[in-house]
């Protein structure tokens, strides 16, 4: 059976009919696309087609893609939401945002009050203390929710979590305990908030519970799905995970379904074994690949944010002086890795956030590919956030594209100015504009869990550059259109994953995955692409549709 | 109430090939469980490791148990959850030696220590390459994770110095001793460096085994009568940079203690058995021979005995 879809608009990313009006849907593949009459002559040739007009007052694009986010957006479901914006749930639930750490406070304490036992961790997530700017949550905010059980607030960032008293009696943490992952106040106390690995580990330990162990349960897969659905994904990537043996199967199996609304890529954690065990392992799961479930890239973690001071800067360094960042491999052992998977014929999508780290990544790269040319690698550099017009320069001679995280113009993109970079790094922070000059395949990305999912608004960060106090970050250059955004977050993810001849544009033989929209964002234009409803998607051809929005 | 002994934590820091493996693979063949208890090493890469098939004894997944009672694990990528899995053992590790990253600041990993009371810091170990080290001291994308390194370690071993002459081991001692002078060095070829020194002085007897080869010393002392936890403290730390560990099991009018020193710092914990009352020192040459010491712990009980 064919259906022929009839909306208000439809922007294809294909340059050769750049816009229609009809599209047909035919075994889950796109047969025709165009004007009433296009298709017209396609019904005379194949046969009568049924018109569907539900979104005749939609525009339609190609499903989005997200090429970097983490399935742990949808482990996080399993527990409380408490950021600063309104974020759907993915039962289609609209948790409010909080607008005030009172207003958290009251959320902790409404949860607390609604349960039955009072032994029970309360773990929340996604609360970002950038918008509270007056003061900061502190130990007593948590110990007046209970003084009985665990109270763990994990931020936004990832990079930080607040705990109560209760956490920090079972840790043993006491005002004589000295280190930089346990921040104090102005007068010199422990204020409740704990860093990086550290405070994880504090709350795991306290709680009994390994809260990234459910990483790729049912449950967190369908999460994930139905968050994506709701923000017009149809393929979202998992940026990695070690898929220890048999992972796999339980994936397949609920990923193919087809009630489950998104084609998801999985990256293989490069550094889960040796480079000999990570080839066997890959090529291993290249085989179990389906329509729906990949496995088709490795990704490989250089250094670490910019944010949490352990990304690696080339000179001058840190803007307020911090100490240059770490590792996270060995730059020996990052090319042993880069060469092994290249030479086996394996696509790597490599971490790198400082701008040293980047050009020792291109180094790594260019000597992988030196030894085992390859001319369609598509490795690609994720986040590089502090790239140079010469590193992008480098990418394109050598064919590695680029995900820039330009969610991070806004979230962080103040703290870059007077913080992490200062303001001439943080104006050219996550240069879309200087990519596409200098011909570098572009993609853009939220890495969800660590900011929302939501393409749109991805989009919209990379056209306005706004940081959330408002402040523009660098000029024209820097800035991308609305149309080009629209193709990052559609035919640049897909080429990034290699996906590009399946998924990205709406174009005869190519996979029915859509993105319906309540408006048209071409006609909506930069300053509103944000805030454009997503009524659902089309996933090979069926409709899933969202709850609140429809 | 019984409390869980803690479990003593040392990291192994040093760059790609300084050495650390070979370190790890002699702790792990040479480990006495009956004396040091059951040793859990933490390590990047099994097949590096290149352990005595024979004393393999069995293998599943991410650990190798060895006969001798050791287990090897591998950290994956998440070193967090790999050590909070294995603080799940039954039964617990009585010590958990944790292979750093070439590039990791191992100061960083020794904080979990820190914050964990079911952990006991017994210090960094840091191995520096003896034939590489002015590269990485030099190299502008390595040179601040060297003195990350350095500036982590209670203990520096010098590493591979049969391949470098005299001159430039000597030349590599004055620039640590430059910039740790209150550290020990010793220099470990193979890895071969002494197991009480790397891994404290779990279960010695006052019959401490001889030490040769490295320069070091040891005495060991039993007595009885109570002995102020915090006057032996406040002594203890007087005795650097020369003292190296210590640990004695004694009693004082709180009731009986385990005092351990390492890495610079003095750890106490309640005791619950009754006391051996015994103190074992380990350091360099010039810390207290076995009459010295009598005299010294004499001197804290008369001490408090004016009280």
């Amino acid at each position: 059976m064919t259906i022929i879809y009839q909306a208000k608009s439809i922007r294809t990313m294909n340059p050769h009919k750049p816009q229609a009006t009809h599209i047909a849907v035919r075994d889950g593949h796109i047969l025709a696309v165009g004007t009433k009459d296009d298709i017209d002559i396609w019904q005379s040739a194949w046969g009568e087609m049924q018109l569907n007009t539900d979104f005749a007052e939609r525009t339609l694009l190609p499903g989005f893609v997200e090429g970097h986010s983490h399935m742990m957006e949808g482990l996080f479901w399993n527990y409380h939401y408490v950021g600063y914006y309104d974020r759907e749930g993915p039962d289609g639930t609209i948790w409010p945002g909080l607008k005030s750490i009172d207003a958290v406070i009251a959320r902790l304490k409404e949860i607390e009050a609604a349960r039955s036992d009072k032994s029970e961790n309360i773990i929340a997530w996604g609360f970002d203390p950038i918008f509270f700017t007056d003061r900061r949550m502190n130990i007593a905010d948590l110990d007046s929710v209970t003084t009985e059980a665990p109270v763990i607030v994990m931020h936004a960032s990832l990079h930080i979590l607040n705990a109560n008293n209760f956490v920090m009696q079972a840790a043993g943490v006491s005002e004589s305990d000295n280190s930089e992952f346990i921040r104090r106040d102005d007068n010199g106390k422990i204020c409740g908030e704990f860093l990086g690995q550290m405070g994880m580990f504090m709350a795991m330990r306290t709680t009994n519970l390994d809260f990234l162990a459910m990483g790729s349960s049912p449950q967190t897969l369908v999460n994930f799905a139905n968050v994506a659905r709701q923000t017009g994904v149809t393929t979202a990537t998992d940026l990695a995970n070690p898929m220890p043996a048999g992972t796999e199967d339980p994936m397949l199996e609920q990923v193919n379904q087809d009630s489950y609304p998104m084609r998801l890529v999985i990256a293989y954690q490069g550094t889960s074994g040796t480079p000999e065990e990570g080839v066997a392992r890959m090529q291993e799961l290249a085989k179990r690949q389906s329509d729906k479930l990949r496995f088709s890239l490795v990704k490989l973690i250089a250094d670490g944010s910019i944010q949490g001071f352990s990304a690696r800067l080339k000179w001058p360094g840190y803007f307020n002086g911090a100490p240059n960042g770490l590792w996270y491999i060995e730059p020996e052992r990052l090319r042993s890795y880069l060469n092994a998977f290249t030479a086996a014929g394996i696509q790597v999508h490599v971490h790198t956030n400082g701008d040293e780290c980047t050009h020792v990544v291109l180094d790594a790269i260019e000597e992988a590919l030196r030894a085992h040319p390859w001319p369609d690698h598509r490795h690609t550099l994720q986040h590089c956030q502090m790239a140079s017009r010469s590193d992008f320069r480098r990418m394109r001679n050598m064919g590695v594209g680029v995900n820039l995280f330009t969610n991070h113009l806004y979230y962080w993109g103040d703290a870059h100015r007077s913080v992490t970079m200062g303001p001439e790094r943080a104006d050219r922070l996550d240069d879309c504009g200087g990519a596409l000059a200098e011909s570098v395949p572009l993609a853009i990305h939220s890495d969800a869990p660590v900011t929302a999912l939501a393409p749109l608004f991805t989009a919209w960060c990379a056209v306005n550059r706004r940081s959330s106090s408002g402040v523009t970050l660098g000029g024209e250059a820097e800035k991308i259109s609305v149309e080009q955004a629209l193709y990052a977050i559609t035919m640049g993810g897909a080429y990034s994953l290699k996906m590009d001849g399946e998924i990205g544009s709406l174009e005869v033989g190519k996979r029915a995955d859509m993105a319906i929209l309540a408006d048209d964002p071409i006609e909506v234009g930069a300053e509103g692409l944000k805030d454009i409803g997503v009524v659902g998607t089309m996933v090979g051809g069926l409709v899933h549709l969202n709850k609140a929005r429809a | 109430m019984t409390r869980k002994p803690a479990i003593a934590f040392t990291v192994i820091g040093g760059f790609l090939g300084s050495g650390k493996t070979s370190l790890l693979n002699h702790l792990l063949s040479h480990s006495d469980t009956q004396r040091q208890g059951r040793l859990y090493a933490m390590v990047n890469d099994f097949g590096a490791l290149n352990i005595d098939a024979e004393l393999i004894a069995a293998q599943n997944g991410n650990q190798i148990a060895l006969s001798n009672g050791c287990v090897c694990c591998s950290i994956g990528d998440d070193f967090t959850r790999a050590l909070f899995a294995l603080l799940q053992e039954d039964p617990l590790p009585a010590h958990i030696i944790v292979e750093a990253s070439g590039v990791a600041d191992p100061a960083r990993i020794a904080a979990f220590a820190a914050v964990d009371k079911q952990l006991r810091l017994n210090g960094v170990v840091t191995l520096v390459d003896a034939t590489a080290y002015q590269t990485h001291a030099h190299d502008p994308q390595l040179a601040d994770n060297y003195d990350r390194q350095i500036e982590a370690a209670d203990l520096l071993l010098l590493s591979k110095i049969d391949l470098v002459g005299r001159a430039e081991l000597d030349a590599l001692h004055a620039g640590l001793e430059k910039r740790r002078p209150d550290v020990p060095r010793l220099e470990v070829s193979h890895g071969a460096a002494p197991l009480d020194l790397i891994l404290g002085l779990e279960g010695t007897m006052p019959a401490a085994r001889p030490l040769d080869s490295h320069n070091l010393e040891t005495s060991a002392v039993h007595l009885h009568g109570p002995i102020d936890r915090d006057a032996l403290a406040a002594r203890l730390s007087t005795l650097q940079p020369h003292l190296i560990r210590a640990k004695g099991v004694l009693t004082d009018r709180r009731g009986a203690y385990v005092i351990h020193f390492a890495a610079g710092r003095v750890t106490l914990e309640e005791f619950d058995a009754t006391p051996h009352g015994h103190f074992v020192i380990i350091g360099k040459a010039g810390i207290p021979n076995a009459g010295q010491l009598r005299a010294l712990l004499q001197d804290l009980l008369e001490q408090k005995g004016k009280e």
